[in-house]
């Protein structure tokens, strides 16, 4: 009698476990969109609800985010891909320096969401990456903001990004000696540090510090002094413009994704508008 | 002789400071808690604050209400007693009367093994297998109450089988003997005779469970979905208080800030509870 419950419980066990292993198939029209969201206060979110007026401003100033309350909320650009890579029926958002083949891009109003379409205006979803300072920066400092905004800087940015001036003069630094840190975004870190690399190969003598942590701990560092210049991958608050000065560096696009096998290549603004405020909530009510 | 109770102070010395780093930490982290907490409470209003149903910081004018996430946090917790407690106890039971020699000496270092794994793999396991599941035989996106409560029971079990397994091996082997010697099997022994005496330390058990479920963060992230609403069932998703924080103390600034800080106030005061129940159980159980 024990040895068959034993058996019988095994058995059901090991069924769970095939069943949870195979994926879901392909998507499926009249299933419910599953909506994916970065939390509030994001960069990323801030910028994609702006562009996309996802967000409602009334008249007298105030502002409503109108993401579906259903959405789901990941915090992470990682978390993110494999939410959507995993489910058929998801939406969702990210930096298109972070985009893999695990997911697809739709085109918005027909343009593809490359590089090359933020930089023409064609793609129109695109958020600046900000480097703040204080009044009372280094020398050296200085001078390597003054190379980001350069030629030679701008073509870096380039290489993954939209660069914010295309017709940037060329560099030409006093290329100070000495040692200055760098704190914030995660989301513009790796940029950063293409960027000092280059600056370095210019400026041998430079001692340039990377701390990749967030954008609010880079603008209270910056505040605080305990960083030269502060990464902000959003646009600075009333109490951090107080006493920072922010200069955007590069223009990052915002890619919608989608599971590998949903038929839907391209959208309209409106239509991902209406999904993320939860008014379309199948995709095939989607017109 | 002299340098004999030189010795000894000093060492006394030694031991009390580092008891007395301990208690410092924990008077600390009250003290910044507190601090910090309590006047966002007064700022945002303390029943707004609490009983407020929307979460919504990034508006204009902003809305604080952390409601949905208490009641997250409770039924994720809820769930995870329910699963994991019944299968936890269950197993301590086979561990310490039922399991032979040769297989304890595996299960017990496999069951140890399962508190090492770090939460954050706990999690992608759950994005990975359970979301899938539960999104499979119960429809909707699978990010749910029902998948985090999965993972919590799953994670919780550790701790529930370590102190269960040992209360029971505590009970006096007479209780058993006396048992059997009356014509009891070996069945109906453990447990008519031994789990009800060894009730307080797997009720200390259950409580310690619900102190991990509840704290637990990295893990629920990943599964529960994140919404900022409150609950509508158990295949629907929920933001549990942990949750909340980690979410967006990453780009949070000023008021918004405050206001996270005086969840982990509120997460710190349910934890406290739970952490004097657990202290109330064991004496209680005290012959």
């Amino acid at each position: 009698m024990k040895q068959t419950i034993t058996l019988l419980l095994a058995a059901l066990m090991l069924l769970m476990a095939v069943t949870g292993c195979t994926q879901g198939g392909a998507q499926d029209a009249g299933k419910n969109i599953t909506v994916v969201s970065r939390e509030d206060g994001s960069g990323t979110r801030g910028a994609f609800i702006e562009l996309f007026g996802v967000e409602a401003k009334g008249e007298d100033g105030s502002k409503k985010d109108m993401t579906t309350k259903e959405a789901l909320i990941v915090n992470k650009t990682d978390v993110m891909l494999t939410n959507i890579a995993g489910d058929p029926n998801a939406i969702g958002y990210v930096s298109m320096g972070s985009l893999n083949n695990t997911v697809k891009a739709l085109s918005i109003d027909g343009a593809a969401a490359t590089a090359a379409n933020v930089q023409n205006g064609s793609y129109p979803i695109a958020r600046p990456f900000i480097i703040a300072t204080r009044d009372d920066v280094s020398e050296l400092a200085q001078d390597f903001i003054r190379f980001i905004l350069s030629k030679e800087g701008q073509a870096v940015v380039g290489g993954s990004y939209t660069a914010v001036d295309e017709n940037a003069p060329a560099y030409e630094g006093v290329k100070p000696e000495g040692k200055i840190s760098v704190a914030g975004s995660s989301s513009v870190t790796p940029i950063m540090e293409k960027l000092k690399e280059a600056y370095l190969t210019l400026n041998p003598k430079a001692a340039i510090e990377i701390q990749m942590s967030d954008s609010t701990a880079g603008m209270t560092a910056a505040m605080e002094g305990t960083c030269d210049i502060g990464m902000a991958s959003r646009a600075l608050k009333e109490s951090e413009l107080a006493q920072l000065t922010g200069t955007a560096i590069a223009l990052d696009g915002i890619a919608v994704i989608v599971h590998p096998g949903n038929p839907v290549v391209d959208m309209t603004g409106e239509q991902v508008r209406s999904i993320f405020t939860g008014e379309t909530t199948t995709w095939e009510g989607l017109q | 002789m002299r340098e004999r109770s030189l010795q000894e102070n000093l060492m006394k010395a030694v031991f009390l400071i580092s008891t007395l780093i301990s208690i410092l930490t924990v008077a600390l982290i009250c003290l910044f808690l507190f601090a910090n907490g309590i006047p966002a409470m007064g700022k945002i209003g303390f029943y707004q604050f609490l009983l407020g149903r929307e979460w919504s910081p990034s508006d204009l004018p902003p809305a604080f209400g952390i409601l949905p996430m208490m009641l997250g946090s409770l039924y994720v917790t809820a769930g995870a007693i329910l699963i994991g407690v019944p299968v936890g106890i269950l197993t301590a039971v086979f561990l310490a009367k039922v399991c032979p020699k040769p297989l304890y000496r595996v299960l017990k270092p496999a069951v140890d093994l399962l508190a090492g794994i770090p939460s954050v793999v706990y999690g992608f396991f759950g994005l990975v297998t359970i979301v899938p599941m539960v999104r499979m035989l119960f429809g909707g996106n699978g990010s749910s109450i029902l998948a985090a409560s999965l993972l919590l029971g799953l994670m919780i079990l550790p701790t529930v089988i370590g102190i269960t397994e040992s209360a029971i091996r505590a009970v006096p082997g007479e209780l058993y003997d006396g048992a059997v010697a009356l014509g009891a099997s070996h069945e109906r022994a453990v447990f008519r005779v031994l789990l009800p005496a060894a009730k307080s330390g797997i009720l200390a058990a259950v409580v310690l469970g619900i102190g991990r479920a509840i704290g637990e963060t990295m893990a629920v992230i990943m599964v529960a979905g994140n919404q900022a609403r409150m609950p509508e069932g158990i295949f629907k998703g929920v933001r549990t208080l942990t949750a909340n924080i980690v979410l967006e103390m990453g780009y949070a600034a000023e008021l918004h800030r405050e206001a996270l800080i005086a969840t982990g106030v509120v997460l710190f005061v349910f934890i406290l509870l739970i952490n004097l129940l657990f202290s109330a159980l064991r004496k209680g159980g005290r012959p």
